[in-house]
């Protein structure tokens, strides 16, 4: 007889969409002091879900948890699970390179790495998959189709990336992530350096996206959330304080302090 | 009420204008004092440019192009060639630089990207340490320790195992004086490794963080991250660092000139005691009794000069050229 407890137990309650990731009773370290306080949260796929608050309220640091880069820096550790397709990625046995190319990130400032366009895309892809020339050139192709930059880079596909403009660049992580085909799409800010028309780019390409992978944004910009995000979660002193649909958020919140911070009282 | 106010503001501007003008001399006085000091520069290169070129020209003019193509140096006859110097010194340094840029990109890439940090400082400072100390005692170790080792040791083992194969065999020939072309390159490889380390360290450390992060973000391992990312975005400053390490070599005297065993001649095995131009000047400066023998000393001096200049002209072009290529 099969003791079949765990999995009927554990699914998550009757939510209309598949949760991509579950964050759960999560606690996050900078040294001594404590940067997120048990959030819990659970992420549905193939959805945008944006993490808004003030300065220093914790979603980057969320956000970073995602895709466990924090543990670059030794003095950074978190505590409690999260769950990726039902499985805990702070896990000591999960492999961290793997784990990144299914979670991607795009930081706050542009970060083409200093070699040349088609190599910035190309580079990520060669490092898990073994592919031809040609396989190579549609895989760029299509990349940079994806993240609306083709048109304008198809000529100089060997000019360095450091040579596009901030917006450019940013088209061109974004598209560098793609690539390498996570399933997890997680964006620090992307357009917060970027002018109105790249930020209307980057915002339209996210929506784009969306069909495809589940994306993570933290923005500082809440008209920026209430556009492109279908749930937005509000952040304040490493409490979740509230997580719903964007409508409720920005049009009637539980919360007395989300109402506060996005009709501008504070933060 | 108004004249009076009027005539407090034309004070105020009449000190302000005073003021302006003070600061316009202390100005001029800045830029001209940094703008000499520039100048000095140029002057003190050009006077050791033409010093050397107006003390080598006596043996310049007799042996004329053949000084660097003869590798006899025969005082007795005051005959001078500077062939064998000239090659100790270029090989000698590469060598030195070819064992200490991969040992000192490691030790720096171990320090920023690997390194526990309570490791981190004591290595550091040792790196450093190893820069202060004097050449004399490179020269004395190297001759007393070093040389007598690799002769016991080392030597008769590599001269065994390539025994017989083309090419090696001749390369690394017999017999082991324990001192030689070889040993110079090991010890100016111990004495540069601090600069290239120290200079590379510093470099890496100006990587943005989210450059790294974001090479990271996408699955790459330290070395991918090294290697693709931070070694290309910082290729001018190691390069700096290389070229300064390069310098060093070139230039090193003291302790080569313990270790090397002063032979003008040229052999192609590397365990042979050779010559450089700096070992070479500082062991018969003293001796010069004829002029055409201390002018030729003085040719040396200017060929070790061009030497170093040509190398930090193409280092110069090859940073170019990088650059250009990457669009950067």
């Amino acid at each position: 007889m099969k003791p079949m407890l765990s999995t009927d137990l554990n699914a998550p309650d009757a939510t209309v969409e598949k949760a991509k990731i579950e964050v759960k009773n999560l606690n996050f370290y900078y040294g001594q002091s404590k940067a997120l306080k048990d959030i819990n949260l659970s992420l549905p796929e193939r959805s945008v879900t944006a993490f808004i608050g003030p300065s220093g309220c914790g979603k980057s640091t969320l956000l970073r948890v995602l895709n466990r880069i924090y543990e670059l820096y030794p003095k950074q550790s978190a505590e409690g699970q999260v769950l990726l397709d039902g499985k805990n990625i702070l896990d000591r046995s999960q492999d961290l390179n793997l784990l990144r190319t299914k979670i991607g990130m795009v930081f706050q400032k542009p970060t083409p790495f200093p070699m040349s366009i088609y190599e910035n895309i190309a580079f990520g892809v060669r490092l898990y998959e073994k592919i031809s020339k040609a396989e190579m050139d549609n895989r760029v192709e299509s990349a940079l189709k994806r993240a609306a930059l083709w048109s304008e880079v198809k000529d100089k596909l060997n000019a360095s990336g450091q040579s596009l403009s901030g917006g450019q660049q940013q088209r061109l992580c974004i598209a560098r992530t793609v690539a390498v085909k996570p399933e997890v799409i997680l964006l620090d800010e992307p357009a917060s350096a970027l002018d109105p028309l790249s930020t209307a780019k980057i915002e339209e390409l996210i929506d784009e996206l969306q069909a495809d992978y589940t994306i993570v944004i933290v923005t500082h910009n809440m008209q920026q959330a209430a556009r492109v995000s279908r749930q937005t979660a509000f952040m304040y002193l490493g409490e979740l304080v509230e997580f719903d649909r964007t409508e409720k958020i920005f049009t009637s919140p539980r919360e007395k302090r989300t109402q506060d911070y996005i009709t501008g009282r504070f933060g | 009420m108004t004249a009076v106010s009027e005539a407090a503001t034309s004070s105020a501007m009449r000190t302000r204008e005073a003021t302006v003008r003070r600061f316009a001399v202390t100005d001029m006085v800045f830029r001209a004092a940094t703008r000499a000091s520039a100048i000095l520069v140029l002057v003190l290169l050009g006077g050791v440019a033409i010093s050397l070129i107006a003390g080598s020209w006596e043996a310049l003019s007799k042996f004329g192009f053949s000084f660097l193509t003869t590798e006899s140096w025969n005082p007795v006859t005051e005959n001078f060639g500077a062939l064998a110097p000239i090659y100790g010194t270029i090989v000698t340094s590469a060598i030195a630089i070819l064992i200490a840029v991969p040992i000192g990109i490691g030790i720096a890439v171990f320090l920023t990207e690997l390194c526990p940090r309570p490791l981190r400082r004591p290595i550091g400072i040792a790196v450093e340490l190893l820069a202060g100390i004097p050449s004399i005692i490179y020269g004395i170790w190297g001759l007393f320790v070093f040389a007598p080792f690799l002769q016991t040791t080392i030597q008769p083992f590599i001269i065994s195992i390539f025994h017989g194969i083309p090419g090696l065999s001749s390369l690394f020939a017999g017999p082991p004086y324990g001192i030689g072309l070889l040993t110079s390159s090991l010890i100016l490889a111990i004495m540069v490794l601090p600069f290239i380390t120290s200079i590379t360290k510093d470099v890496f450390d100006t990587v943005p963080a989210v450059l790294k992060e974001s090479a990271y973000g996408i699955g790459c391992t330290t070395w991918e991250v090294t290697r693709r990312v931070v070694i290309p975005y910082t290729r001018v400053g190691i390069m700096g660092g290389v070229m300064l390490g390069l310098g060093r070599a070139l230039g090193e005297t003291m302790a080569v000139t313990f270790v090397i065993g002063n032979a003008h001649r040229i052999s192609a095995s590397l365990f042979a005691p050779g010559t450089t131009i700096s070992a070479t000047i500082a062991n018969e400066f003293t001796e010069a009794d004829g002029a055409l023998y201390t002018s030729s000393l003085v040719a040396l001096g200017l060929i070790l000069f061009i030497i170093t200049f040509i190398i930090l002209a193409l280092a110069r072009y090859m940073l170019l050229r990088i650059d250009s290529r990457t669009g950067a």
